[in-house]
């Protein structure tokens, strides 16, 4: 078995060496049968970012983490807004790998993802909105307080606000606490929400 | 002795509103928050857990992942509960398929947690 292993790798590498890497060819290849000529033709796109949206459209169809993971590091690296826009469609997706892995990409993308966290705050779809402000988590953004204020103070989806209140107990503020009290009015049912502002209000009175 | 139960979720304040739920009326918490560090828990554990609470949506590992892997484990398997946020029907069905017993939708109230938890470890099955 060792001996057919090696045969393949050899032939794989002998692949990619032969395979032209200017970008049409490379786009071209990210649906090639072979994985290992995808996730090549992932790798070297990162440094075309104007090929980032077939970096994007891949994205949500391949099947293979690690060819997923190079499209995913590539985005990442290019980081323009067709590349974010791509991450984003991400958090869209059935999958659930593919929604936690393009949100864990978006944190470490804050000036390109900042400007589009309003839309996609107000995402119709409570799932995308509860992502974002899990993205907004390890954004360190000035603005993210208050966006999520604003998520508590407007969202009416229990699930999102309490994601949202649930970041409020780590980077929350005074500012915070007329709209944390409020949010408890707005859902005097639900045990979880008034849990997760008391904890929230406790840290942000101790500091 | 207290039954084991094993809460796997991402979100400190959400693993900490199950353990004082779930404390509360007699059973024995653990902890982690994704699919590998509770694979690496599940292996190194020295009694067998008999209860799993897995979040769906989790860094490095989902809850369907972890609940595929953990299936596969030569070890006594126990019943799973997987929780998310996500309510449509598809989600149900990749739960089951992934090997969970139930599937609810956050967030869940005390009296129904612990109701689907007596249920799968028997009437009364507590401490």
């Amino acid at each position: 078995m060792g001996i057919i292993k090696d045969k393949k790798i050899k032939i794989v590498q002998q692949d990619e060496r032969s395979r032209a890497r200017d970008p049409d060819s490379l786009v071209a290849a990210l649906t090639d049968a072979d994985p290992t000529a995808r996730r090549w033709a992932a790798r070297d796109l990162a440094d075309f970012p104007a090929m980032a949206s077939a970096l994007a459209e891949r994205l949500t169809l391949e099947p293979e983490a690690s060819v997923r993971e190079a499209l995913l590091l590539s985005l990442t690296q290019i980081g323009n807004r067709v590349a974010v826009e791509g991450l984003l469609a991400g958090l869209r997706s059935d999958d659930a790998a593919l929604r936690n892995e393009a949100s864990e990409a978006l944190k470490d993308l804050p000036d390109a993802v900042a400007p589009l966290m309003s839309d996609v705050l107000t995402d119709p779809d409570p799932d995308v909105r509860i992502f974002a402000v899990n993205v907004l988590e390890s954004l360190r953004h000035p603005d993210v307080e208050q966006w999520l204020i604003q998520v508590i103070s407007t969202d009416t989806h229990v699930n999102v606000c309490a994601t949202a209140v649930d970041l409020l107990g780590e980077v929350g503020t005074t500012a915070a606490v007329s709209a944390l009290q409020s949010l408890k009015a707005r859902f005097p049912e639900e045990p979880y929400i008034h849990f997760a502002i008391d904890l929230a209000l406790k840290r942000i009175h101790e500091d | 002795m207290a039954q084991r139960i094993f809460v796997i979720d991402d979100a400190a304040t959400v693993r900490l509103y199950h353990r004082q739920i779930l404390e509360g009326a007699g059973f024995e918490v653990h902890e982690a928050i994704n699919g590998i560090e509770a694979l690496e828990k599940v292996l190194l554990a020295s009694t067998p857990f008999d209860l799993y609470l897995v979040d769906v949506n989790m860094p490095k590992q989902d809850g369907y992942g972890f609940l595929r892997e953990l299936r596969q484990l030569d070890i006594r398997q126990a019943p799973a509960i997987m929780i998310s946020t996500e309510a449509q029907a598809i989600d149900r069905v990749k739960a089951w398929e992934a090997g969970a017993n139930f599937y609810l939708v956050k967030p869940i109230k005390p009296d129904a947690l612990l109701g689907y938890v007596h249920l799968l470890l028997g009437a009364g099955g507590t401490a």
